[in-house]
């Protein structure tokens, strides 16, 4: 039948793309919550790093981007941005923003980073689709895309606002996974050359490209064991490997990693087990049955010992490095907690708990294991591809909180196959059968249409409610439901970026770098890069130590003024203090004789604040600027709203001054002292002051 | 003796100087008598009127021209000087001379303005002139720092002698405030009354020609803008004017003490007194929409906008916005705010000449008050002084022989190029550069005239029509090319399987 004068075929076709744009578009608004409800604005931490760069790639070009040395981080050792970072979402947001400017657009450079997420979103659906497709089929592709754009798991990281590099990365590991089905399936180098560079887009946007580059030759390992050698895929792999290698050394970041790091090992293993396959098959094809099962074996024992012995001569050497901290957490989860405190301090970085699952896939977590089911059914490459991995990013999803962002894509397309061969097997016209034999018919497909649309719905909510904050501003209700903001956090940066010296050096803790670069536009002795752990130590320290080493520390490393978040005047618990512990076990970790955290808890073995804390609480520097006068306003008998307990009578301060402290109180900004004029201590003249 | 030679051979120089050109001050006149009148009142401005009588004491010569003094220390704090005859009350063309050409000699010398007198003076005859001059921020805070809700005391200091091109037989200085004295200048011939303070009368020339001083309690808020830009751009399609305002803001008030936060919000609990400007109060028309206050950093959330208000036959809203911070004396502030009016009210079409009439600049005041709601009356005091304004008028695509009327000398008036939102052609920007705003600009328009085609007016969509149809006919040439060597496959959906 034709409609449109369009044939059957060329209508599914055209449907296909309508369902794709319509996709699209809820993928995209479903991310403008953020917008809507506030603005459009940078959220979180890291985002302000990336938007800061992209603004300086901008306004200053690329050559000056990649060689730029940012002497406003790190105070006083810097930091070289070019080299330290992942450029492919600045560089993406630059071209993005230049071809605008070349049609006479004026645009924004932060609407530009604001909605870049949402727009990849979309890109990443349709990615999806054709990984879907590249399994399965159609259906399969379309319902694997309709489930990527609303899933929970990936919103949370891809909101308008959240510029971070995951916001471009799940495209390209969903791209570069389809590539790599596509290739394997092909054969062809050119296919296979096309999978490198989407790999070399990824290497250049997250360090997540990391995953690929194990489970890729995973995947070529176990179609070896499988038996399942075939030109084809010795072709896809070593070119992706030599041109993905390759193209990936050109980070500056990542160098010459591939090269040593263990991490990389897997492919560069893989790449050699290939070549040795393909030798033997070739071997085989020529030479008798007998003369070529002794050729393997000696050929296995050789290169196995040859391969151990030069891993383990290299990595005694150094040559190879071993695995870094980040890897071990994610083997053993309590590993970070004893021996790398500054990774476990991060809330992303916690073990999963089993709700989250429930939270961001909803539905999807259970269609997964059936969809897991139907590949083992039909054992396909791809389909063994898909399995592996399910599991491995089923394990990391289970030990990092934020991990579950790179399972969600298996997830959606797995949960598209089952539900794809679902309505395959209850939607098919052969099977009209009576009207009776229609109902279990219906009411399957009812049920799982209640699903789907159930999905849908708890998606939206989700995202409306749970991931639509930019934590830079913040909300509250009124009793009369009327919607408040909170802006203390930029009321303090902008504060400091207009009424301070340019060259003034503010010292907080490390959680607050990226943004007071970003919005208060001033030095920083410590931000979210965290490289330095002896420098976060110090700052750790610096908050930790009583007022008057205190003193002599931020005077020595030149700071001007000092910032403290404090929420016990709105209740808003992830405040200084409630982070204290992990500033005092940080520095520990580096000072062991200054700072001790047994110190900070009272003889009652409580984290008390009030009068009944420890003196090491009581005469630490943190504690102090935060509760500095802080009863006078609220009254004698006032309560800590996140601690719930009793305020400290009096807390004296004399080398540093109040600056500015935000409506709210969540902000308060310190300067530091100068050196008394008659050179006596900041006490001395207190108290000569006020006799 | 060696410094009154150096003194003798420089006023010789300047003497040749002077007489190197040939537009030297007219000779023979005298001022018989001036008073000077500063008005501290409606700070940061500060208007010095001077009325002298002016004698042509010359034997034959009359004079055609008044030359007005403008000190070198206050040249770059001026923001108008206009001259009346007093009789008449008529205005006089006032000119700026040159003297560039005496280049840097010391001690710096004073600006020239000259007024061109109705008639030329003849010998022997008076007439009496009105000198007006406009000053911002002459007027600085002493001490520099107080407490948070300290009282301000300002300081004015100046020459007890009014600066002439002619001899002054008789003067006197009057100093306005608004507030308590709290200190002058002691000479012989000063006296208080009240909140004025008079220096003089002085006969024949300075006998005591130094500076004096008055400190003086004014409590009222003070702000200086760094700079102002005010933008406009006309849009013919949506019949929209679209402005945009973008400020540096500084408190002149005098700087903190110490930041007390207790103390503030106390204050403001009490409803007390303070030195923080909270508020920012702009005047906008009546007809005004889609309003946003933006900083550096996002959204400025807690403005409000005002209903229509009515004062003296004058509609309008006032835009509230409040500052992310409140402002303390020396703090500074920048953001930019918008807003679009209807074009019809301001556009006036004759054929292919269109004329856009626009006040020049906008009004902003700064308010200290607790109040949420700040009276009506606030809106038309004048305490924001603009220091470095500029102002963009962006015609539409099209807009040809642009001619710019300003009803005053500004400091320079250029025409750019620019291109916006799929311009094929570019547009034209007019901009307006001028220091020291003087209070009275408020009132005043600026009228630009541009013929504006109907082709014009209909460039855009063509252009935008004709490129997606060349992109869609590209796509078409391109889909049913074929490239390769071998016959195009049929396109194969279903993903082969290994069985």
């Amino acid at each position: 039948m034709k409609v449109l004068g369009l044939s059957a075929v060329d209508q599914t076709r055209l449907l296909r793309i309508c369902i794709l744009g319509l996709i699209s578009v809820v993928a995209i608004g479903s991310r403008l919550y953020s917008v809507l409800r506030f603005e459009s604005v940078i959220h979180e931490f890291d985002p302000w790093f990336n938007y800061r760069t992209t603004k300086y790639l901008v306004q200053h070009g690329f050559e000056k981007f990649w060689n730029w040395f940012d002497e406003s981080a790190w105070y006083p050792l810097g930091r070289v941005v070019g080299g330290t970072l992942y450029p492919g979402i600045m560089v993406t947001s630059a071209a993005i923003y230049n071809a605008l400017h070349a049609l006479n657009i004026p645009v924004d450079i932060r609407n530009v980073c604001v909605f870049l997420a949402p727009g990849f979103s979309a890109l990443t659906a349709i990615a999806t689709y054709q990984l879907g497709k590249e399994v399965k089929n159609e259906t399969a592709g379309l319902l694997a895309a309709a489930f990527m754009g609303v899933a929970p798991g990936y919103i949370s990281r891809s909101v308008a606002g959240s510029y971070d590099n995951e916001g471009i990365a799940i495209f390209l590991l969903v791209l570069t996974f389809w590539l790599w089905l596509r290739a394997v399936r092909v054969g062809s180098a050119m296919s296979a050359a096309v999978c490198a560079l989407s790999y070399f887009y990824m290497v250049s946007a997250w360090g997540g490209y990391v995953f690929i580059i194990n489970l890729v030759p995973l995947h070529v390992c176990v179609l070896l064991a499988m038996g399942r050698f075939s030109n084809r895929l010795y072709v896809a792999y070593s070119t992706f490997y030599a041109l993905g290698t390759l193209a990936s050394m050109q980070i500056p970041f990542v160098g010459f990693q591939p090269t040593f790091t263990s991490e990389h090992m897997a492919a560069l293993g893989a790449f050699g087990l290939i070549q040795v396959v393909a030798a033997a098959y070739y071997v085989r094809a020529r030479v008798t049955a007998v003369q070529f099962r002794a050729f393997v074996g000696c050929a296995v024992v050789l290169v196995a010992a040859l391969g151990a012995c030069v891993l383990v001569v290299l990595t005694m050497r150094g040559a190879v490095a071993p695995w870094t901290g980040r890897f071990y957490s994610l083997w053993d989860t309590a590993y970070a907690k004893v021996h790398i405190p500054i990774i476990a301090s991060v809330s992303e970085h916690q073990p999963t708990a089993w709700p989250n699952f429930f939270f961001d896939l909803n539905v999807l977590i259970w269609l997964f294991p059936a969809g897991i089911y139907f590949s083992f059914r039909e054992l396909s490459d791809n389909h063994v591809f898909l399995i592996l991995y399910s599991v491995f990013a089923a394990y990391f999803a289970g030990v990092m909180v934020r991990l579950i962002l790179t399972l969600t894509p298996i997830v959606c397309v797995l949960a598209g196959v089952a539900v794809a061969n679902v309505f395959e097997a209850y939607l098919s016209r052969g099977s009209s059968g009576p009207g009776v034999a229609q109902v279990p018919r219906a009411a399957v497909i009812g049920a799982v249409l209640f699903l789907l649309c159930s999905f849908q719905w708890h998606s939206s909510w989700i995202t409306s409610t749970a991931y639509s904050s930019p934590s830079v501003v913040l909300a509250s209700r009124g009793p009369d439901g009327s919607h408040h903001i909170i802006d203390d956090f930029r009321e303090a940066y902008y504060w400091l970026r207009r009424n301070t010296e340019p060259h003034e050096r503010v010292l907080s803790w490390w959680d607050y770098g990226y943004q007071l670069a970003g919005m208060a536009d001033r030095p920083t002795l410590v931000d979210n890069n965290t490289w330095n752990n002896t420098h976060i130590a110090t700052v750790g320290r610096i908050m930790a130590s009583d007022e008057d080493t205190a003193y002599e520390l931020a005077r020595r490393h030149d700071v001007d003024y000092v910032l403290v978040v404090f929420g016990a005047m709105l209740g808003y618990s992830g405040d200084d203090i409630n982070k204290f512990l992990w500033m005092i076990r940080i520095a520990q970790g580096v000072y062991p004789n200054d700072v001790r955290e047994q110190d900070f808890f009272n003889a009652a073995g409580e984290y008390a604040i009030g009068d009944t804390a420890s003196k090491a609480m009581r005469e630490s520097l943190l504690h102090k600027l935060c509760y500095y006068r802080f009863g006078e306003v609220m009254g004698a008998q006032a309560f800590d709203r996140v601690r719930k307990q009793r305020l400290p009578s009096s807390v004296s301060l004399h080398n540093f001054e109040e600056a500015y402290t935000t409506e709210n109180w969540m902000v308060r900004i310190y300067r530091v002292k100068g050196l008394d004029n008659f050179g006596r201590s900041h006490h001395e003249a207190a108290k000569f002051d006020s006799t | 003796m060696k410094l009154n030679w150096q003194v003798f051979a420089t006023l010789l120089f300047v003497a040749l100087a002077f007489s190197g050109t040939t537009d030297a001050v007219d000779g023979g006149l005298i001022n018989t008598n001036a008073i000077r009148t500063i008005d501290l009142r409606s700070l940061p401005a500060v208007t010095e009127q001077v009325g002298v009588v002016v004698q042509n004491s010359h034997d034959s010569k009359a004079a055609k021209t008044y030359s007005v003094y403008i000190p070198h220390a206050k040249a770059d704090r001026l923001a108008k000087v206009t001259v009346h005859e007093r009789k008449s009350g008529a205005e006089l063309q006032v000119s700026k001379m040159d003297n560039e050409h005496l280049g840097n000699i010391l001690p710096p010398q004073p600006i020239e303005y000259r007024a061109t007198l109705l008639q030329p003076l003849q010998p022997g005859e008076k007439i009496s002139l009105n000198i007006d001059s406009v000053y911002l921020n002459t007027v600085e805070p002493r001490p520099k720092v107080v407490e948070q809700t300290g009282d301000q005391t300002w300081l004015w200091k100046d020459d007890a002698c009014i600066l002439s091109a002619y001899p002054i037989n008789k003067e006197k200085t009057v100093v306005r405030t608004n507030g308590e004295i709290k200190a002058y200048s002691q000479i012989k011939e000063s006296s208080k009354d009240g909140k004025s303070v008079t220096f003089g009368p002085f006969i024949n020339g300075p006998s005591p020609n130094g500076p004096v001083e008055v400190r003086f309690r004014d409590n009222r808020e003070q702000l200086e803008a760094l700079t102002h830009r005010r933008e406009y751009f006309v849009s013919h399609w949506a019949n929209d004017l679209n402005i945009l305002e973008h400020y540096a803001l500084r408190n002149r008030a005098p700087a903190l003490e110490a930041f007390d936060k207790v103390k503030q919000t106390m204050s403001r609990f009490m409803k007390a007194r303070d030195n923080f400007v909270k508020t920012l109060l702009v005047k906008v028309p009546a007809d005004a929409r889609d309003m946003y206050v933006v900083d550096e950093i996002g959204n400025v959330s807690t403005s409000a906008v005002t209903r229509r208000q009515r004062l003296d036959g004058d509609a309008f809203k006032v835009m509230q916005l409040k500052p992310r911070y409140p402002l303390a004396g020396q703090w500074n502030y920048t953001w930019w705010h918008g807003y679009s009016v209807p074009l019809s009210n301001y556009l006036r079409v004759n054929h292919n000449r269109h004329a856009l009439r626009v006040p020049f600049i906008g009004s902003i005041v700064g308010s200290a008050s607790q109040k949420e709601e700040i009276p009506l009356t606030a809106i038309n005091t004048h305490n924001t002084a603009v220091n470095a304004y500029e102002l963009r008028i962006t015609l539409p695509e099209g807009a040809t022989n642009v001619d710019v009327r300003v009803p005053f000398n500004v400091d320079s008036i250029r025409q750019l190029p620019q291109s916006y939102y799929f311009d094929s052609s570019g547009r034209t920007v007019v901009v307006i550069e001028h220091a020291n705003v003087a209070p009275s600009a408020v009132d005043a328009h600026v009228l630009v005239t541009y013929d504006y085609s109907v082709l014009s007016l209909w460039q855009k969509p063509l252009v935008i029509a004709m490129v997606v149809f060349a992109l869609f006919a590209l796509t078409s040439l391109c889909s049913r090319m074929q490239l390769g060597l071998a016959a195009a496959k049929p396109a194969t959906t279903a993903t082969k399987k290994t069985q």
